[in-house]
C-alpha cells in the first residue's frame, strides 16, 4: 500500500469516528486541537485504526500520536 | 523579603472582572466538563459576553461556537481551557495571539501526574509569561465571582453561591464544592470563590494580594495542602490584617510529626512542622482551623458581626445548665464574664421575674417569651462594661423560638456590640435559626464553637490594632568570625560542631559564655581548672557525642585539682566503654554557675518559613514536659517579649512563691541575638542552648552549653 493510499484511509477512519468532514481534517490537523477529538474518541479512533488495517499497536505509544501525519507514519510502521 | 513578595502585584481583573470571555474546547455534551462550564457560565447571569470555541462544533447551548479563539472577532479578555492537558499550549499560544490577559486552566493531567506533566506545566507557564497571561490552576474547579458587576461562574461547580463578604481559596477543587454545599445550607455568601488547583501561576500569595483590596471581600478564608512560601504567607497576611483591616483564616491539612523524629537536637525534635506551621500563623495574625466546620463558625462571626472592644461578655440564657457551659467555654478561651453596672441590674430587677438570675449569666427563666430576651440583651449590650453578648435558648413548651429569634436580630441589628447565638437543638429550633442566619447573627449549635468565635475575633483585631515594630538588629556583632568558623567545618565534610565552636560562635553574637578551656590530658585539666576556679563542670568534646549526658561524659561540681584529674580519665573510660569509636578531641573544662534557672533556647531553619527561634524551661526533660514557645526570625522586642511570656513555666522566671524574679531583659536580648545569628548564617540548620543558665534580675544570663548543626 503506498502513502497516499494510507492517507486516504487513515482520513476515512478518523471523519467516520470523530463525526468531521473530511475535506476539513487536513495533515498538520491535531486530534483533539483542530478535530475535537475527547478522550473516549482517542481511544475509539486506536481501535478503529487497528481494525481497519488489521494491526495491534502500542496503545500507550498510540496515544502519543497527535496529529494525522503523525497517525500516517505511526501506522506506516505496523504495515512494513 | 520573600522573592513573592517583592514581585509586582500582578493584576488579576481579567480573571474576576472580564468583558468577555472564551470557553475553549467545549463541547454539547451535557454532564461533562468542557460543556458544563459553558453552561454554568450561561446560567449564572454573567455580565459580559461568552463565546464558546469548539473544534468542531456550530454552537454550544444555542450560541454559536468557534473552532478557534483566534476566530473571535472581538476582544477577548479571560479564556477558560478545557482541553486535554496535551493540547492546552497550542491553546494557550492562540490565546495569546488572541491578546487574552488571563486565563483558567481547568485542565488536569500537569505536574500532578509526574514528569510529563510537569514538563507541559513549565510549556505553559512559558508561553503565558511570553503573551503576559496571568492563569489560574491548572487543575482546577475554576473561579467565581459574586459581584453583580461580573456574576461569573466560571466553574464545574454544580451551583453560584449566593453573593457574600467572604472569599474562599482552595488548592483542592473537590472540596470547593462541599464548602459550597455546605454553606448554601447555613446562608452563608461569598464574594469570590477560587480553586487554584496546581498554582503554575497565580499562587495564593497572588490572590491574597489581589483580594486585600477588593471591596467586596471582607474575610478571606484560604484552604491549603502545603505551604510552598511560608514568609511570602506570613508577609501578605500581616498587610492584609494591617493595612485592609480584614482577618485570614487557614485551613492547612497535613498536621503529621514526620520529620521531628529522627532530628538530632532538642529544638529539632520538638519543632515539627505542624508546631513551627502554629507558631508561624499565629505570629502573623491568621486564624489557623482544624476543620471546616470551624473556619466558617469563625468566618460568619468576622463576617457579619462587629468586632468585640475586649473579652468580656454577657450571656443571656433560658436555662441554667447551657449557661454554665458556656461559661466554662468562655472562660477556657480566655474571655471574662462581664459585671453588670447598677442600671443594668436595676433594670432586671424591674422587668424580669424575681426567680430570674440577673448576675451573668442572666437566666431569664425556662417560661421566658420574646420580651424578656428583648431586656435582657438590650440592657446588657448598652452597658459599657459589655462588649459582647451570647444568647442561648433551648426549646421549652412556652418558648416562642422564631419571635425571640426576630427579637434577637431586631435588638442586635441596633447596637455596635457583636451578638453570637446557640438555640441548642435540632429540628424545633431551626426556623429560628433560619431568621438568625438569615440577618446575619452567626448561629452556633455548641456554645464551645462560639465562645471560641468570639476569642478568634479578638485574636484578630490585637493583630490588626497593633503597631508594627521594627525588627531588632545589633552593630556589634560578627558575622564574618560566625560564618568563618562554620564554613572551615563544611570544607572539612562536618556537619556538627559541639559545645567549644558553639559557645565561639554564640559569642560573636554577644552571648554570654563562661570561661572554658580544652584539656587533652588529665594534667593540663587540673591546669586548666585551676586557672578558672573551682567549682567546674567537665565534659566531653567530640564531635560524635550530641548527647554527652547519655554517655556518662559529664562531671558536675568538680571542686579542687584531684577532683579535676579524677573526672578526666572518668569521663574518658565511660565515653570509651559507651562509644569505642567516638573520637574524643579532649574534654571541655568550663566554670559552673551555681544557682539561675535552666532554659532552653534553639534554632531550626524550615524548608518553608526559614529560620525559627524556640525557647522554653530547659534541662534533660525539655523533650517530655514540651514547654516551649517558636517565632520565626527575624524578630522585634514585642515578638521576644511574647515568646517569653507564653510557656507555661513563665511564673517561675518572673518569681514564683517568693522567689527571686530572674533577668528576663537578658534572656530577651540572647533571644534577639541568636535570631540575628539564624538570619545572617544560613548554613546553620539546627542549634541548641541548653541550658541558658538565668541569673537573678540584672545579673544576665550565661550560655552553660550548646550544639551546631550544619
Amino acid at each position: 500500500m503506498d502513502r497516499v493510499e494510507l492517507q486516504q484511509r487513515i482520513l476515512k477512519v478518523i471523519a467516520n469516528v470523530l463525526k468531521v468532514d473530511p475535506k476539513e481534517i487536513t495533515p498538520t490537523a491535531n486530534f483533539a486541537f483542530d478535530l475535537g477529538a475527547d478522550s473516549m474518541q482517542s481511544i475509539e479512533l486506536i481501535a478503529a485504526f487497528e481494525e481497519e488495517f488489521g494491526i495491534e499497536m502500542d496503545e500507550e505509544r498510540a496515544r502519543e500520536v497527535q496529529t494525522v501525519e503523525g497517525a500516517v507514519d505511526f501506522i506506516a510502521g505496523y504495515l512494513k | 523579603m520573600s522573592d513573592l513578595m517583592s514581585a509586582p502585584v500582578k493584576d488579576l481583573r481579567p480573571i474576576f472582572y472580564p468583558s468577555s470571555v472564551a470557553v475553549v474546547g467545549t463541547n454539547r455534551v451535557v454532564g461533562t466538563v468542557p460543556h458544563d462550564i459553558f453552561a454554568n457560565i450561561l446560567k449564572s447571569n454573567f455580565q459580559g459576553i461568552v463565546y464558546p470555541v469548539s473544534p468542531k462544533e456550530r454552537s454550544v447551548a444555542g450560541v454559536r461556537a468557534y473552532k478557534y479563539i483566534v476566530d473571535i472577532p472581538d476582544p477577548v479578555d479571560l479564556a477558560v481551557l478545557v482541553f486535554p492537558s496535551t493540547v492546552c499550549n497550542l491553546a494557550l499560544e492562540q490565546c495569546g495571539q488572541k491578546g487574552v490577559k488571563g486565563a483558567i486552566i481547568i485542565s488536569a493531567g500537569f505536574r500532578e501526574i509526574g514528569a510529563v506533566g510537569i514538563k507541559r506545566e513549565e510549556e505553559i507557564r512559558e508561553i503565558a509569561r511570553r503573551y503576559g497571561i496571568h492563569f489560574i490552576g491548572p487543575n482546577c474547579l475554576g473561579v467565581i465571582n459574586t459581584d453583580p458587576l461580573s456574576h461569573l461562574n466560571a466553574s464545574f461547580a454544580r451551583k453560584m453561591p449566593q453573593e457574600g463578604n467572604i472569599a474562599f481559596l482552595s488548592q483542592s477543587g473537590a472540596l470547593c464544592t462541599a464548602v459550597l454545599d455546605y454553606a448554601q445550607a447555613k446562608h452563608i455568601g461569598f464574594s469570590k470563590f477560587v480553586s487554584f488547583g496546581n498554582k503554575a501561576d497565580v499562587s495564593e500569595i497572588d490572590l491574597m494580594r489581589y483580594l486585600k483590596d477588593d471591596p467586596k471581600t471582607k474575610v478571606i478564608l484560604i484552604y491549603l495542602e502545603e505551604i510552598s512560601d511560608g514568609r511570602a504567607l506570613m508577609e501578605t497576611a500581616r498587610e492584609i490584617i494591617t493595612e485592609a483591616g480584614k482577618p485570614v483564616l487557614l485551613l492547612k491539612s497535613g498536621r503529621t510529626r514526620e520529620g521531628a523524629a529522627a532530628a538530632a537536637s532538642h529544638t529539632g525534635s520538638l519543632a515539627g512542622s505542624d508546631e513551627i506551621c502554629d507558631a508561624a500563623l499565629k505570629q502573623a495574625g491568621i486564624i489557623r482551623c482544624s476543620t471546616i466546620e470551624e473556619m466558617f463558625n469563625n468566618a460568619i462571626a468576622l463576617a457579619s458581626q462587629p468586632l468585640p472592644a475586649g473579652k468580656r461578655v454577657a450571656i443571656i440564657t433560658n436555662a441554667g445548665g447551657p449557661g454554665v457551659l458556656t461559661t466554662d467555654a468562655a472562660i477556657a478561651e480566655g474571655l471574662e464574664l462581664a459585671r453588670f453596672s447598677e442600671p443594668t441590674l436595676a433594670m432586671y430587677r424591674k422587668s424580669l421575674p424575681a426567680t430570674a438570675n440577673i448576675k451573668n449569666p442572666v437566666d431569664v427563666i425556662g417560661d421566658a417569651r420574646a420580651d424578656r430576651y428583648k431586656v435582657a440583651l438590650g440592657s446588657a449590650l448598652n452597658d459599657e462594661a459589655v462588649d459582647g453578648a451570647f444568647v442561648i435558648l433551648t426549646p421549652q413548651s412556652m418558648t416562642d423560638i422564631e419571635n425571640i429569634a426576630a427579637e434577637v436580630c431586631h435588638v442586635a441589628g441596633s447596637q455596635t456590640k457583636p451578638v453570637y447565638a446557640s438555640f441548642m437543638g435540632e429540628m424545633d429550633v431551626s426556623a429560628g435559626i433560619e431568621i438568625l442566619q438569615k440577618h446575619n447573627i452567626p448561629h452556633y449549635i455548641l456554645p464551645e464553637s462560639m465562645c471560641r468565635a468570639f476569642a478568634r475575633a479578638l485574636f484578630f483585631k490585637k493583630h490588626r490594632d497593633a503597631t508594627v515594630e521594627a525588627h531588632i538588629r545589633f552593630e556589634d556583632v560578627k558575622p564574618d568570625c560566625a560564618r568563618s568558623i562554620v564554613r572551615e567545618a563544611i570544607s572539612k565534610g562536618r556537619r556538627y560542631l559541639p559545645e567549644t565552636e558553639a559557645t565561639q560562635i554564640l559569642a560573636s553574637y554577644g552571648l554570654s559564655v563562661l570561661p572554658s578551656g580544652l584539656a587533652t590530658s588529665k594534667q593540663e585539666a587540673r591546669v586548666v581548672a585551676e586557672k578558672i576556679g573551682f567549682p567546674v563542670v567537665m565534659k566531653v568534646e567530640s564531635d560524635d557525642i550530641v548527647h554527652k549526658f547519655d554517655v556518662q561524659g559529664v562531671v558536675l561540681n568538680v571542686t579542687s585539682c584531684e577532683e579535676a584529674e579524677t573526672a578526666y580519665e572518668s569521663i574518658h573510660h565511660h565515653v570509651k566503654e559507651a562509644l569505642p569509636h567516638a573520637v574524643i578531641k579532649g574534654v571541655n573544662v568550663q566554670k559552673m554557675v551555681t544557682g539561675g534557672e535552666e532554659v532552653i533556647l534553639g534554632v531550626k531553619r524550615d524548608p518553608s518559613f526559614g529560620p525559627v527561634i524556640m525557647f522554653g524551661m530547659g534541662g534533660l526533660f525539655v523533650e517530655i514536659f514540651k514547654d516551649v514557645s517558636f517565632c520565626v526570625a527575624p524578630l522585634s522586642l514585642r515578638d521576644a517579649d511574647e515568646m517569653v511570656q507564653e510557656i507555661r513555666a513563665y511564673k517561675i522566671l518572673v518569681g514564683a512563691r517568693g522567689a527571686a524574679a530572674r533577668d528576663l531583659v537578658s534572656v530577651r536580648q540572647c533571644i534577639l541575638r541568636l535570631a540575628a545569628l539564624a538570619e545572617d548564617v544560613a548554613e546553620i540548620k539546627e542549634l541548641d542552648i541548653n541550658p541558658l543558665i538565668v541569673l537573678d534580675e540584672g545579673k544576665g544570663c550565661f550560655v552553660a552549653d550548646a550544639r551546631i548543626m550544619l
